[in-house]
């Protein structure tokens, strides 16, 4: 473990080129360029606080275009540092097939990129929360932490992902509509606080509540959306008991992720 | 201490494509009814080789396609892993594998070279240093702020060539890369590369098909075949095997061409090449011959109109098409004219000047003093000229023997009189 963490380090010049190379690639014939990275939330609040007016969802008392934003910034983070990982290898092939560097550089170059578009993110946050006249408060420190744990969940579908993915290039094209639906498992459109009134307070699902709850927060998501509401936008701590859940599974599937990785590693140019 | 070990290393391959999921189902149902399924066969692309290389050393690996070196080279540049076996590197491979590999279109050539330099880990500030040297070499100086994707082939390829060699590295992996670019920029390439080898004394494994350039350049080689390394030593005599084993090849292969596409036949129909035949002193119809042995080479034509004053060439030439002598009847057979029929035309070669190799034959007959092409043919009939003598080849390099005669003075009294050296 040490060793991969000091293979990393060496090719910490590889990654940030890379990364670079993504960014670039992606922006260079584009005419709008980097706003891309904060058009798509944006787009994605007006849609949902349009559904909203029709459905009605109780935001508490934070406005509920800025409480989307800051559920969507984490949740794109997540899902398209994850996705991208997960095409990564299978998108480097010439690379892969001609050189030689510790390959999980690939889906951590994926994450890397993201987090660039998530920091111009953070930019219309502060825009935002200028206009809703909210004001920062100490508990922001949390933020790198709770991206931190962010970046171990992308790590353990984007490694495993991006092996299999080798094999089986099913994975990648089945993996948007997973996202889809775990949107709709997450708390993005609607805040972690309706769901945990409907089952614990209400206990809406009888002697199962509880359990459902706990099964609800196993998706690392549903802590890491509320958690970075919390810090952000209502200005108190995580809420641990809606995050350990999620932490377990994480803390359980990244090693065996990246075991797979490293074993399925150095067929890659064999099959690709 | 050998900087680069290979001990014992077999590859292999599946043949065939992955399974799908139909086909995974119908197996695991055959595999639970006990019946036999049909298993992907193997592939053994490396069989058990097994060579070291120290430190320094300049190894070629030659063979025909498929034979395994570019296995091989994966291997050693740690892209692929061997199926038995085990492969020990001790020191930074530079692998220029297939220069240019990670290139990005929408990229300019500026972050190209900061981009292509760190897949290959070069260290950003050492980019810099050699930025200049990089852009020099590739003579790009103009284009170097232009997306790669509007340069030429040729272009990128330069590129990609200058900045894989100026990786800093104790071993230096390559792969067939001196095919590329015109002929100024492959002899820049050749040049740099030696540079690399002689004068920085760098251990280099080279794969290529220019054993010429594998001769000049390696002290060692290591011949594969079907995955086998059957062959390791001196380069000279391991590149003579591959030559003798290719003729071989070549010449059993398609011996004569006589009326076949690959002769580029071109005729007015006035002459029809029938026959075309080697034959010894003795007039026996021989496949191969020896350096310097006396020769005929015996052409059957069928004259269907009667030809006036016709002229005959007669023509040996490489098999990759260059003409090395040409010899035309202008002088000798003056003919006035050539009447219907069959006619047998002979060619005495007392002593056959090309050293051994395969050969290919051309003939071509003209009319008149305006000399009317009314038949020509390449590639007419391959010929292997071997030596009784192994060490001819090593002894005589070229393709044709110069012959002369060699003397050697006494001892002299005052050396700038006789030779014409000094000022």
């Amino acid at each position: 473990m040490l060793a991969a963490i000091k293979d990393l380090y060496d090719y910490r010049e590889l990654m940030a080129a890379l990364a670079w190379k993504n960014m670039a690639v992606r922006y260079k014939q584009a005419y709008l360029g980097l706003a891309w990275t904060v058009l798509k939330p944006l787009m994605l609040v007006l849609i949902f606080s349009l559904v909203k007016s029709f459905v009605g969802i109780d935001s508490g008392d934070i406005p509920y275009p800025i409480l989307t934003f800051a559920a969507l910034m984490p949740w794109i983070f997540f899902q398209e540092a994850a996705s991208e990982g997960v095409s990564s290898v299978v998108g480097n092939a010439n690379l892969i097939r001609k050189i030689y560097f510790p390959r999980e550089i690939l889906p951590l170059t994926s994450v890397v990129t993201k987090l660039v578009e998530l920091g111009i993110n953070f930019l219309i946050l502060a825009g935002l929360m200028v206009y809703y006249h909210m004001s920062p408060t100490i508990y922001l420190l949390w933020v790198p932490l709770i991206i931190a744990y962010t970046i171990l969940a992308v790590l353990c579908i984007s490694m495993v992902g991006a092996a299999m993915n080798v094999y089986y290039r099913d994975v990648a094209t089945a993996l948007p509509v997973a996202f889809s639906l775990l949107m709709y498992a997450s708390p993005v459109i609607y805040p972690l606080t309706l769901v945990k009134e409907k089952l614990l307070v209400n206990q809406a699902a009888g002697e199962w509540s509880n359990f459902l709850y706990t099964v609800y927060t196993l998706n690392p998501l549903a802590g890491i959306i509320d958690a970075f509401q919390h810090v952000v936008l209502r200005g108190i701590p995580p809420d641990i008991s809606s995050m350990w859940p999620g932490m377990v599974l994480v803390i359980i599937l990244l090693p065996i992720s990246y075991v797979i990785f490293k074993r399925a590693e150095s067929y890659f140019a064999d099959v690709i | 201490m050998a900087i680069i070990e290979v001990n014992h290393v077999t590859k292999e391959y599946r043949l065939g494509a992955l399974h799908g999921l139909k086909q995974t189902l119908h197996d695991t149902l055959a595999r639970l009814r006990g019946e036999p399924v049909r298993e992907r066969p193997l592939f053994k692309a490396l069989d058990d080789v097994d060579f070291k290389v120290e430190e320094g050393e300049v190894l070629g690996i030659i063979g025909h396609n498929g034979a395994g070196k570019s296995t091989l080279l994966k291997m050693l540049a740690n892209i692929s892993v061997p199926t038995r076996g085990s492969v020990k590197v001790h020191g930074k491979v530079a692998p220029l594998i297939e220069v240019g590999a990670g290139l990005v279109g929408d990229l300019t050539g500026r972050e190209n070279i900061f981009l292509n330099g760190a897949i290959l880990g070069i260290p950003k500030a050492e980019i810099k240093k050699k930025f200049d040297e990089i852009v020099a070499f590739s003579e790009l100086e103009e284009f170097i702020d232009t997306p790669i994707k509007r340069y030429s082939s040729g272009m990128s390829v330069r590129l990609g060539f200058a900045i894989a060699t100026s990786v800093k590295s104790d071993i230096l992996i390559v792969d067939e890369v001196l095919a590329v670019g015109d002929l100024a920029f492959q002899r820049k390439c050749f040049d740099r590369m030696e540079d690399l080898i002689k004068r920085q004394g760098r251990t280099v494994l080279l794969v290529s098909h220019n054993i010429r350039q594998v001769e000049r350049l390696c002290s060692r080689v290591i011949l594969f075949n079907k995955g086998q390394a059957i062959s390791d030593g001196n380069a000279n005599a391991v590149c003579t095997q591959f030559y003798e084993a290719s003729d071989t090849q070549i010449s059993t292969g398609n011996s004569t061409n006589l009326n076949s596409a690959n002769s580029n036949e071109w005729a007015t129909g006035e002459i029809l090449l029938r026959g075309i035949e080697i034959l010894d002193a003795e007039g026996n119809p021989i496949s191969k011959l020896r350096h310097e042995q006396a020769v005929k080479i015996q052409l059957n034509f069928e004259v269907t109109k009667e030809i006036r004053v016709p002229i005959f060439g007669i023509g040996i030439h490489t098999t990759d098409f260059i003409y090395l002598a040409t010899q035309h009847s202008i002088n000798q057979l003056k003919l006035d004219h050539l009447e219907a029929g069959h006619h047998v035309l002979t060619f005495d070669i007392p002593s056959f000047p090309f050293m051994p190799g395969v050969y290919s034959l051309r003939a071509g007959v003209a009319e008149g003093s305006g000399a009317r092409t009314i038949f020509y043919a390449e590639n007419l009939l391959h010929l292997q000229v071997v030596s009784d003598n192994a060490e001819d080849r090593t002894w005589n390099e070229g393709l044709v023997s110069l012959s002369g005669i060699w003397s050697c003075t006494p001892p002299l009294l005052d050396f700038n009189e006789k030779t014409h050296v000094g000022p």
